[in-house]
C-alpha cells in the first residue's frame, strides 16, 4: 500500500505547491498515527467476514438443537443408570438451569388480547374496514380511507405489521 | 372555502437543531501512568456508544460506534474516521459502517478500527494492549460474536486477559453496591437498549440469566416507526425527514403515557387534542419560485414580465409570418395577371389574324390542345385575377369577409342543355356529355337548395334567440320583483331548492356507492330488473311456436325508461380517476351552482361555507387538529410537522409490540412471565427492587407507567419499587470499573489466554456477571 499511496499523491500536487491546509476531516483522521499495540503477524481470517445475520442465527439455532440433542442423550443415559440404582428421586439436584442462548431468551408472543387502535390517528379503534383492512375511529376517518389509494393502505398495513401479498 | 387554520402558538413551534459540525478531539491521553501498571481497561461495547477507559478514570471517553474509512475526493488521500467525525463530510457517511446490526455484533473489521481509535485515545504506545480487559456483551451473546471478539483480543492486541460481563448488571452492581465485599443484592434489572430490551432477575448477587428475557424493541426501532408514521401522514412533505431527526424527535417530544387508554379517550375532543400537539418548523424557502424564474427574491414579477415577453414574441413571429405570406400572396398574383396579360394579348393578336391554322399551332406551342382548354385557362385566370384583387381590396379597406357565397359575384346560372334531349336522340359522345351535364345540374341544385335552407335557418335561429331573450327578461323581472318584495320568503325557497337539489345528489352518491357493493339492494334491484328484461326474450325459443312472439319491447316509448335504473350511472374506469358523471348527475349540479350563484349574490346570510362544494370537502373538526392543512403559499406552514399522537404511540409499543407490528409480548407480560418462575418469597425480592437502566430509559413516564401494570398483577402487600440508576447512560461503565477495582474477585472472573487457546474462543469464564452460554 504505502508505494501506491506515493504514486497517487505526486499525481495530485502540481506544480505550484500551497500549502497544504488540512481538512476538518483530515484532521479527525487517524489512519496515519502510528498503532504500535496491534501485532503485525496476525492474519485475519478474511473467510469469516462474510458471514452476515441470517449465517449467524441460523448457525445459534444449529448449535442449540446439537445441544439439546447432547442434552437429551446424556438424560436419558442418566436415567438408565438411575433406574439401576438406588430410587431416590427426591434428591433431584441439578434442574439443570437450562443455558440461555441469544435465541431462548427472546420474549414469547403475547397471549393477552389485543387492542385495536386506528391505523392513521392513532385513536381507539372500534371499527375495520373491509376492503383495506384498516382499523379506523370515526367516520371522518373513514372517509378518508375510501380516498385513498391501494399503495397508501398497504403502507398503513405495513406498520402494522401485515405484510400482505395478495391485492 | 373557508378551512379552520390553526394560528400557531409561538411557544409550540420548535425549530429543527441545527447540526453542530464535530470539535476537534483532545490529543491522545497521557499513558504514563498507567505504562506497566496493568490498570483494567474497561471496554462498554454499545450498539449505538462506544466508552472506554481505564479502570482508574472516573468517567469514560465516549464517541458513537460508527466508523468509515474512504479516500478524500479532492487530495485521493486515505481516511479513516470514528464517531461524530464521520458526520463531516458525505462521502463519508455514506460508506460508514457500525460493528453491530441491531444487537449482534458481526462487521469485525468495523470493531477493529473503532477499538484501535479507543487505544490511540488513550495513548497506548506499547507493542501489545498489556492491560486486562473487561468488556460488554449483549445478553446471551451468540457465540460467533463471542469468538470473533476474542479472537480479535487475544491475537491482535495480545490482552493477557479478557472477561465478558452484561451490562445490565453491572449497573446495577453500581447503583446497588453494598458496603461489605460481596455483592448480594436482589432486584430485577430492566436494561434498555438500542435494539433490544432485556429484563434479568438478579438474586444473591447472581443473574439468573435462565430466566431473563428480551424483548425485540428498543430505541432504534422505535426511531424508524416513529419515521415511518410521520412519513404516512405527511406523503407530501417538502423536505425528506432523515433518521437522524428522527431520533431528535423521538428523544425530544416522545414519552410514556401512565394510562394509554384514557389519554386517547380524552383526544375525542380536538381542543385537547391540539393542547397537546408539538409543532417541529423544517427550514423552509421564503419564495420557491425564485429557484424557477430567477436569482432575485421577487420571483413573481420576474415571472410575469417574462410571460409579456414571450407573448409579444409570438405576436411579432405571426406579424411577420402574415407579411410573408402577403407578400407570396401578392406574388401569385402579379405572376397571374402576366400571365393573363400575355395569353389575351397572344388572343388578341392571333385570332384577329386570320388562319386557323397558325392559330392552333401556337396554341400548341403554348401548351393548350386546342381553343376549348385556351379559353377556359383564360376565364379561370380571369377569376382569380379578380379575386385576388378583390381580397387586396378588403384587406385594406378593413372590410370583414362575410359569407363567402353571398359576396361572390353571382356565377352565371352554367345551363344544361343535353340534359333536356331524352337518351334516344344523341349519340355515345353526346351521352357522355349529358350524363357529366346531368352530374353537374344535379351538383348545382343541391348546393342551391342547401345555400337556401341555411338562410332559412339562420333566420329562424335568430327568431328564437329574439324569443329566449325575451323570456328570460321576463324571469329576470320576476325574479326582481318577488326580491323587492320579500327577501326572506325569496331567499327560503331558493334555500329549499338548493337543499333538494343536495339531497338528491346526495342519494345518487350513496346509490352509487351502494351500487359497487356486491351484495347491497340495489345491486339486487337492478339484477332483477335484467332478469325481468331477459325473461320476455327467453319465452320466445321456449314456447310451442304459438303465435308470433315478437319481441315488442321499443315500440312503447315508455319502455326505454327501464335503462334508467339500470345503467350503472357514472361508471367509474379504474384508469380514470375522477368518476364520469351521467348526464342526470350533470344537470343537477349545473341548476345547484345556478341557485347557489343567486343566492351568494343576493342573500347576505347565505356565505359560500353553505356552498355544496364546502361542504363536501370539509373535514372534522377532529382530523383537522390532528393534521392541520395549510393553504398553498403558506411556505412555513407547509414545512411544519405537528406530533400529537405519535408521541405517545411511539413509546406505547414497549408495553404492547404488537401495535408496531413486532410479535412479541410487552414489558407487562414478560415481567409477568418471568416472576411466576419463582417462588413467592423470591418474587417479593426482586420486585422490591426494579432497576431501570440504558440510555433510552431516561423517556418520561416509564416509571409510573411500569408501577400501574405491574400493581394488579401482585398480591397488594408486596412492595413495589422502581428506581432508575442514577446515570443511566454511563452506569455500566462505571460498575465495570469499580468492579474491576477490586483485584480478587476481578482476576477471577477473566480468562487468560492460555485458556483462550485451550477451550476456543467461543468459551468464556463464568461469574455471576456474566452470560452463561458457553461459560466454564
Amino acid at each position: 500500500m504505502p508505494p501506491k499511496n506515493l504514486k497517487r499523491k505526486a499525481t495530485a500536487t502540481d506544480g505550484t505547491s500551497t500549502p497544504h491546509v488540512p481538512s476538518l476531516a483530515e484532521q479527525l483522521s487517524y489512519l496515519h498515527l502510528p498503532r504500535p499495540f496491534k501485532n503485525p503477524e496476525y492474519t485475519k481470517n478474511l473467510n469469516r467476514r462474510a458471514k452476515n445475520l441470517k449465517n449467524i442465527m441460523g448457525q445459534e439455532r444449529e448449535r442449540e438443537r446439537a445441544e439439546r440433542e447432547k442434552r437429551r442423550l446424556e438424560k436419558a443415559e442418566k436415567d438408565a443408570q438411575d433406574t439401576q440404582d438406588a430410587m431416590d428421586v427426591d434428591g433431584k439436584e441439578v434442574v439443570e438451569d437450562e443455558i440461555p442462548t441469544y435465541l431462548s431468551i427472546e420474549a414469547p408472543p403475547s397471549v393477552l388480547p389485543q387492542k385495536h387502535y386506528c391505523d392513521i390517528t392513532g385513536l381507539e379503534a372500534p371499527y375495520t374496514d373491509p376492503v383495506t383492512g384498516l382499523r379506523y375511529h370515526d367516520k371522518d376517518v373513514y372517509a378518508l380511507i375510501k380516498e385513498m389509494s391501494a399503495s397508501t393502505a398497504k403502507e398503513y398495513l405495513s406498520a402494522r405489521g401485515v405484510n400482505s401479498i395478495v391485492k | 372555502m373557508d378551512i379552520d387554520l390553526q394560528t400557531p402558538d409561538e411557544v409550540d413551534i420548535t425549530p429543527l437543531p441545527f447540526s453542530t459540525s464535530p470539535n476537534i478531539p483532545s490529543p491522545p491521553g497521557n499513558y504514563s501512568p498507567h505504562r506497566s501498571q496493568h490498570t483494567p481497561l474497561i471496554i462498554d461495547n454499545g450498539s449505538t456508544n462506544l466508552r472506554w477507559g481505564f479502570s482508574s478514570f472516573s468517567e469514560p471517553q465516549y464517541g458513537p460506534n460508527i466508523v468509515t474509512k474512504y479516500r478524500e475526493r479532492k487530495t485521493n488521500y486515505p481516511l479513516m474516521l470514528f464517531g461524530d467525525a464521520v458526520e463531516v463530510e458525505s462521502v463519508a457517511k455514506s460508506q460508514a459502517k457500525t460493528p453491530w446490526e441491531g444487537d449482534v455484533l458481526f462487521n469485525f473489521d468495523a470493531l477493529e478500527n473503532a477499538l484501535d481509535y479507543a487505544f490511540v485515545q488513550l495513548g497506548i504506545d506499547t507493542p501489545k494492549v498489556d492491560h486486562p480487559v473487561l468488556m460488554t456483551e449483549r445478553l446471551c451473546s451468540p457465540v460467533h460474536s463471542r469468538a470473533l471478539t476474542s479472537e480479535l483480543m487475544f491475537e491482535q492486541y495480545s490482552v493477557p486477559s479478557l472477561a465478558y460481563c452484561v451490562d445490565g448488571i453491572m449497573s446495577f452492581y453500581q447503583n446497588n453496591q453494598s458496603t461489605g465485599e460481596s455483592f448480594i443484592s436482589d432486584g430485577l434489572v430492566i436494561s434498555f437498549s438500542t435494539a433490544s430490551t432485556s429484563i434479568i432477575p438478579v438474586l444473591n448477587g447472581k443473574g439468573i440469566l435462565s430466566h431473563a428475557k428480551r424483548i425485540p424493541w428498543g430505541a432504534s426501532q422505535a426511531t424508524d416507526y416513529l419515521l415511518k408514521l410521520i412519513q404516512m401522514k405527511y406523503p407530501n412533505f417538502p423536505t425528506r425527514v432523515s433518521v437522524t431527526q428522527a431520533n431528535w424527535m423521538f428523544r425530544t417530544f416522545c414519552s410514556v403515557s401512565p394510562d394509554y387508554i384514557s389519554l386517547l379517550r380524552s383526544f375525542e375532543d380536538p381542543s385537547i387534542l391540539r393542547s397537546h400537539q408539538k409543532t417541529i418548523q423544517f427550514p423552509f424557502l421564503m419564495n420557491p419560485t425564485s429557484l424557477f424564474g430567477g436569482a432575485t427574491g421577487n420571483g413573481d414579477e420576474k415571472t410575469e414580465e417574462e410571460l409579456a415577453r414571450i407573448t409579444e414574441r409570438r405576436k411579432e413571429q405571426g406579424r411577420k409570418l402574415q407579411e410573408i405570406a402577403a407578400k407570396n400572396r401578392m406574388e401569385k398574383l402579379q405572376q397571374k395577371e402576366s400571365d393573363l396579360m400575355y395569353l389575351t394579348s397572344l388572343r388578341d393578336n392571333y385570332s384577329s389574324s386570320a388562319s386557323k391554322r397558325e392559330w392552333d399551332r401556337k396554341l400548341k406551342a403554348e401548351g393548350f390542345d386546342d381553343e376549348e382548354m385556351f379559353e377556359e385557362t383564360l376565364r379561370k385566370l380571369e377569376a382569380d385575377v379578380k379575386k385576388g384583387k378583390k381580397k387586396e381590396r378588403e384587406k385594406e379597406g378593413g372590410i370583414a369577409a362575410g359569407d363567402g357565397d353571398d359576396v361572390d359575384e353571382p356565377m352565371e346560372e352554367p345551363s344544361f342543355p343535353l340534359v333536356d334531349i331524352p337518351d334516344a336522340d344523341l349519340d355515345p359522345s353526346s351521352l357522355a356529355e349529358k350524363k357529366k351535364q346531368k352530374l353537374l345540374k344535379a351538383g348545382y341544385e343541391a348546393r342551391l337548395r342547401a345555400r337556401k335552407e341555411r338562410e332559412a335557418k339562420a333566420i329562424k335561429d335568430r327568431e328564437e334567440k329574439a324569443e329566449r331573450d325575451k323570456q328570460r327578461e321576463t324571469e329576470e323581472r320576476l325574479d326582481f320583483e318577488a326580491r323587492e318584495a320579500d327577501l326572506e320568503g325569496w331567499a327560503k325557497k331558493l334555500k329549499g331548492e338548493q337543499e333538494a337539489l343536495m339531497t338528491r345528489i346526495k342519494d345518487r352518491m350513496k346509490r352509487r356507492a351502494a351500487m359497487n357493493d356486491r351484495k347491497s339492494a340495489a345491486k339486487q334491484e337492478r339484477m332483477k330488473n335484467i332478469a325481468n328484461l331477459a325473461a320476455g326474450d327467453e319465452r320466445m325459443p321456449g314456447n310451442s311456436g304459438k303465435g308470433n312472439t315478437e319481441d315488442m319491447f321499443g315500440a312503447d316509448d315508455a319502455d326505454w325508461a327501464i335503462y334508467r335504473k339500470i345503467v350503472r350511472e357514472g361508471f367509474d374506469c379504474p384508469f380514470n380517476s375522477t368518476a364520469t358523471l351521467s348526464s342526470d348527475e350533470e344537470e343537477d349540479l349545473a341548476q345547484l351552482q345556478q341557485v347557489e350563484q343567486k343566492l351568494l349574490t343576493y342573500d347576505p346570510t347565505f356565505t359560500t361555507q353553505h356552498t355544496h362544494a364546502s361542504i363536501i370537502s370539509q373535514r372534522s373538526a377532529l382530523l383537522n387538529a390532528f393534521r392541520p392543512v395549510y393553504e398553498e403559499g403558506d411556505g412555513a406552514g407547509n414545512n411544519r410537522i405537528h406530533l400529537t399522537t405519535e408521541r405517545w404511540r411511539v413509546c406505547e409499543a414497549w408495553f404492547s409490540p404488537s401495535i408496531a407490528g413486532v410479535d412479541s409480548a410487552g414489558l407487562g407480560e414478560v415481567i409477568q412471565n418471568i416472576l411466576s418462575k419463582f417462588s413467592e418469597e423470591e418474587k417479593g425480592r426482586l420486585v422490591k427492587n426494579i432497576f431501570l437502566t440504558g440510555s433510552p430509559s431516561q423517556i418520561p413516564g416509564i416509571a409510573p407507567r411500569l408501577y400501574s401494570t405491574l400493581r394488579p398483577l401482585l398480591p397488594p402487600e408486596m412492595p413495589i419499587n422502581i428506581e432508575q440508576a442514577e446515570d443511566p447512560v454511563l452506569d455500566a461503565w462505571k460498575g465495570m470499573a469499580s468492579f474491576a477495582r477490586t483485584k480478587e474477585q476481578f482476576r477471577m472472573a477473566g480468562m487468560t489466554k492460555s485458556e483462550y487457546e485451550e477451550m476456543g474462543a467461543e468459551r468464556l469464564k463464568r461469574w455471576w456477571g456474566s452470560n452463561w452460554n458457553g461459560g466454564f
